[in-house]
């Protein structure tokens, strides 16, 4: 007897077919109540005794039509692996809909075994089943089991090694298309049989018969079919005289007649008044005018938990990072490799600790995406939302991870995978960056109060938001009707019933993202912040303008200065010796460069300069400025940084900078996971230009025609 | 009107069916406003005016009218024979759907309209005389009396007893009928189970938009209206 088996699991969408995977493996996955959430191929490997079988988790798919993705990929894995046996999971609570890939199934001629999985939604439901006559009609052996508390299962693996321990397993029957198509059928896989091509080893014969009077693309181009399609064609034509419907229209008509049939006979509803606490909830949340509010309500819940309730664990990690470089500082012995003292201190632990600090707001949100995904409320959203968004030419799951954007770029461009059509994915991606994120925050707080009259500041702070989601929306109308111009797809979604996730997939959710994040910060951010330390201390200045040490030493000495006046007068020398030697270094080189490109929208070197610390991370910007302005710590000084800019620009010119810092490149934490997550370089590339372009015409334009007014 | 039954025998030239119908739209134009303008035709048959002005060349070359751009047709005078058994042959058809079928006058227009272009001479003219006969003849009366009423009761399952399932209001069932073949993603939709004798819910719209959300099958699907509207159901309780 062999000792390994490969195992396909299929079933439609949120039919629990991730939590029986991860039952049987042990492997941790995330387990959605999204549709497409399983898009990778995922295999595990489940050991019974001696024997090794490798599970492979196809993606959820309704039938095998070659239609979608997901249904090309189902079907490849199912035909060019040697699959021993197909695992056929089944919503008890809805059968009908469930068994029809089940009758597709049976085509195969693969060995088969059905799971009514949720049996105990099922039963609350008021259904019974009659095993016997199911599996009668279905001719597979049925186990009825519950994947989230493990009912079940033991028998199922029981099932599993019995039926792939025999030495001639029982096949499926397939089902009977009736007198109008089966002398057809017969006349076909007769035929077909004679002629010879790689498909036909995996697949009978029948298969193919029925995929061609079925009008299947893919079957109708293998060469050696070719001549059958006349008689095909014939036929199909026939139908449509006889029955007024066409082929594949027919033989759905058939498979459905024939499920029909077995679930009057197999499938009772005791208590039909019985009806589902989901269709409760989903009359108000999916209201016409409830839902909106509903989903703002819930929406602000996150964010408020996101950025009120991750404050404490942010500053206790700001906390102690600051601890750490002290204590390197401390313990560093003095004078030995200074510089590498202050990479590392400065560079290493300011730029990634400045990052890391975030990670409890990621913690926090990918929390309450992976509930909401769970509970089945996302694609609840994505039908609200989808009427406002279509009118941009993307759909209700675009949505979402737009939001998210508010937060942060990064994560909002990996929930894009809920998005089916990769044309509405690269679309949403590429405008992503134009939702602006938390780390630009820190630039309107320091610009805004400084230029504007109280009054007006909240509404500026509005103002920018809002340019950059009608910016964003528009750059997306834009796409979709030009580079990713695609048929309106067509879109028909499922809104599985609501239920309540289980904790450990809450938490396997949020883990995976968090660890994805924190991979970044390791890769990208820790380059980032390696790059920016030295563009801002090298080459090292070793002549000032003034003798720096001698002047703090003077004032040090002076006995007519109080010792208040002595720190300040301090402080500000060592803030002009930074300012110097920051104007002598790379980043100081490039801004002062820069200026002739940024003359015109306004900016001066230092601003320029800001912004190369800007593609590090937004919040890098201010940071930068006030080391350029010789403010020695923007964070405490900010009064004072918003004195010097106020003596530097006009409001019009302070706008101009929030203009272009809101729509300019992205930073690289998200250019990393653009070019990840498009798998091109080109794309990431073809974004960071389209926007830092859109972002300069409309500063220049808004710079121009402003100092022409004022 | 030529009720007598007798075959009529005209040398008639061979048309396209098209063709016919320009001729006899010309020829009612003529008989109605006394000339027939290209623009006017177009608008009788509902055509766009190139289509118009290719018939006529068409029906000139064979000699039924004379033409000529700008100016308005006549009929020669083969022309004008072709067209009165053209219209004799619709007229003898509308005749029959509506007085011995008890169909509705456009509807009986109509199908004479289709029927009319593929039935040959001697098929009418037998047409002719079961008509008279039925129409006519004493020994005829129970038979006429039993087509008056058996007929109007026959009530063919036509698309308006049936809306689309977008015109379904929140609460309707309704049972699939039918659902037309040019639905784009027409296999998606059945593998759905969205196939002819399904009963569904409307369970309601989505705010600002074209999305609607069924239940079919124990699970709530959400779809286009545009969609929806091709998929005919019927109401049920």
């Amino acid at each position: 007897m062999k000792r390994t088996f490969k195992i396909a699991l299929a079933g439609n969408p949120n039919c629990g077919k991730t939590t029986i995977f991860n039952i049987l493996t042990g492997t941790h996955q995330h387990v959605g109540n999204y549709s497409g959430v399983t898009v990778e191929r995922k295999t595990g490997i489940c050991r019974m005794g001696d024997i090794r079988i490798e599970i492979i988790d196809l993606p959820g798919i309704y039938g095998l039509s070659s239609a979608s993705a997901e249904e090309k990929v189902a079907f490849a894995e199912l035909i060019n692996d040697e699959i021993d046996l197909i695992l056929n999971v089944i919503d008890a609570g809805n059968p009908q809909r469930n068994l029809y890939l089940t009758t597709q199934l049976a085509e195969l001629n693969i060995p088969m075994v059905l799971v009514f999985n949720m049996i105990d939604d099922a039963r609350r439901l008021g259904l019974t089943f009659n095993i016997p006559i199911l599996e009668r009609y279905f001719s597979a052996p049925i186990v009825e089991a519950v994947g989230a508390t493990g009912e079940g299962i033991d028998e199922l693996k029981r099932l599993l090694l019995k039926v792939l321990g025999s030495a001639e397993p029982k096949r499926p029957k397939p089902i009977d298309y009736g007198e109008i198509a089966m002398p057809v059928i017969r006349e076909l896989s007769a035929e077909i049989a004679k002629t010879d091509f790689p498909l036909l080893k995996r697949l009978p014969p029948r298969y193919f018969a029925i995929k061609l009077l079925e009008n299947d693309d893919a079957v109708r181009e293998i060469p050696q079919l070719k001549p059958f399609l006349p008689t095909v064609d014939k036929w199909r034509k026939g139908i449509l005289k006889r029955c007024g419907v066409s082929g594949e229209t027919y033989m759905t008509d058939c498979r459905y007649g024939m499920i029909s049939g077995a679930c009057r006979e197999a499938i009772k509803l005791k208590d039909p008044s019985r009806h589902q606490f989901s269709e409760d909830i989903d009359k108000v949340v999916t209201n016409r005018y409830l839902g909106l509010p509903i989903f703002f309500i819930l929406m602000f819940l996150v964010f408020f938990l996101t950025f009120q309730c991750s404050i404490p664990l942010m500053d206790l990690i700001g906390l102690g990072f600051s601890a750490l470089a002290d204590l390197i500082n401390h313990l560093w012995p003095a004078g030995h490799l200074e510089y590498v003292r202050s990479l590392i201190t400065e560079g290493i632990i300011g730029g990634v600790g400045g990052v890391l600090v975030f990670l409890p707001n990621i913690l926090i949100l990918f929390l309450a995406i992976a509930f909401l995904e769970g509970t089945g409320y996302m694609s609840r959203v994505a039908f609200v939302m989808d009427g406002f968004m279509h009118k941009f030419g993307l759909h209700g799951k675009s949505f979402i991870p737009m939001l998210l954007g508010f937060g942060c770029t990064v994560p909002a461009i990996m929930a894009t995978r809920t998005i089916e059509s990769e044309k509405d994915r690269l679309t949403t991606i590429l405008v992503l960056p134009l939702m602006s994120c938390g780390a630009r925050l820190p630039i309107y707080s320091l610009f805004i109060p400084a230029f504007f009259a109280p009054r007006y500041q909240a509404v500026m702070m509005w103002l920018i938001y809002f340019i950059g989601v009608v910016l964003a929306l528009c750059c997306a109308g834009l796409l979709k009707s030009t580079l990713f111009r695609s048929d309106d797809e067509v879109f028909v979604m499922e809104l599985p019933p609501y239920r309540m996730p289980t904790v450990r997939s809450l938490l396997i959710y949020m883990m995976e993202r968090s660890l994805m994040y924190l991979k970044k910060a390791g890769t990208f951010i820790l380059a980032a912040s390696i790059i920016m330390f030295l563009f801002n201390t090298l080459p090292e200045k070793k002549e000032y303008s003034k003798d720096y040490t001698v002047l703090t030493e003077q004032v040090r000495g002076d006995a007519s200065l109080s010792e208040e006046q002595k720190q300040k007068q301090i402080a500000q020398f060592k803030a002009e010796r930074e300012s110097e030697r920051l104007q002598y270094s790379i980043a100081g080189r490039i801004g002062r460069a820069m200026t002739v490109v940024f003359q015109p929208i306004g900016f001066d070197w230092k601003v320029c300069s800001a912004l190369i610390g800007a593609i590090a991370g937004k919040e890098l910007f201010v940071s930068q400025l006030g080391i350029l302005n010789s403010v020695g710590d923007s964070e405490t000084d900010t009064a004072t940084l918003q004195e010097k800019l106020r003596e530097q620009y006009t409001p019009l010119q302070a706008f101009c900078i929030m203009l272009f810092c809101l729509i300019t490149m992205p930073c690289v934490a998200t250019m990393a996971v653009v070019r990840r997550e498009t798998n091109s370089w080109w794309l990431m590339i073809a974004q960071i230009l389209g926007l830092t372009l859109l972002a300069y015409c409309l500063t220049l334009i808004v710079y121009q025609i402003g100092s022409h007014l004022f | 009107m030529n009720w007598t039954g007798e075959p009529i025998t005209v040398e008639r030239i061979s048309i396209s069916s098209s063709l016919e119908d320009y001729l006899e739209a010309i020829a009612e134009i003529i008989e109605t406003q006394g000339h027939a303008h290209t623009k006017e035709i177009a608008e009788k048959l509902n055509v766009k005016m190139p289509s118009v002005t290719n018939a006529l060349q068409a029906l000139s070359s064979r000699g039924l009218i004379r033409y000529q751009s700008h100016s308005p047709v006549f009929l020669t005078a083969s022309g004008a024979e072709t067209a009165a058994v053209i219209r004799h042959r619709h007229s003898v058809l509308k005749n029959f759907f509506q007085s011995i079928l008890k169909l509705e006058e456009k509807e009986a227009n109509d199908a004479a309209c289709k029927v009319e272009h593929i039935i040959g001479e001697k098929v009418l003219s037998r047409f002719v005389l079961l008509s008279e006969a039925i129409a006519n003849r004493a020994d005829c009366a129970g038979l006429r009396d039993y087509l008056q009423q058996t007929m109007p009761q026959i009530c063919p399952e036509t698309d308006d007893d049936l809306i689309s399932l977008d015109k379904l209001k929140d609460g309707q069932c309704g049972v699939v009928v039918r659902v037309a073949e040019n639905l784009r993603g027409i296999k998606k939709f059945a593998d759905l189970g969205l196939v002819s004798g399904t009963l569904l819910e409307m369970e309601g719209s989505a705010p600002f938009g074209d999305l609607l959300r069924i239940r079919v099958m124990g699970s709530s699907l959400s779809l286009r209206s545009k969609d929806a509207s091709h998929i005919w159901v019927r109401l049920a309780e």
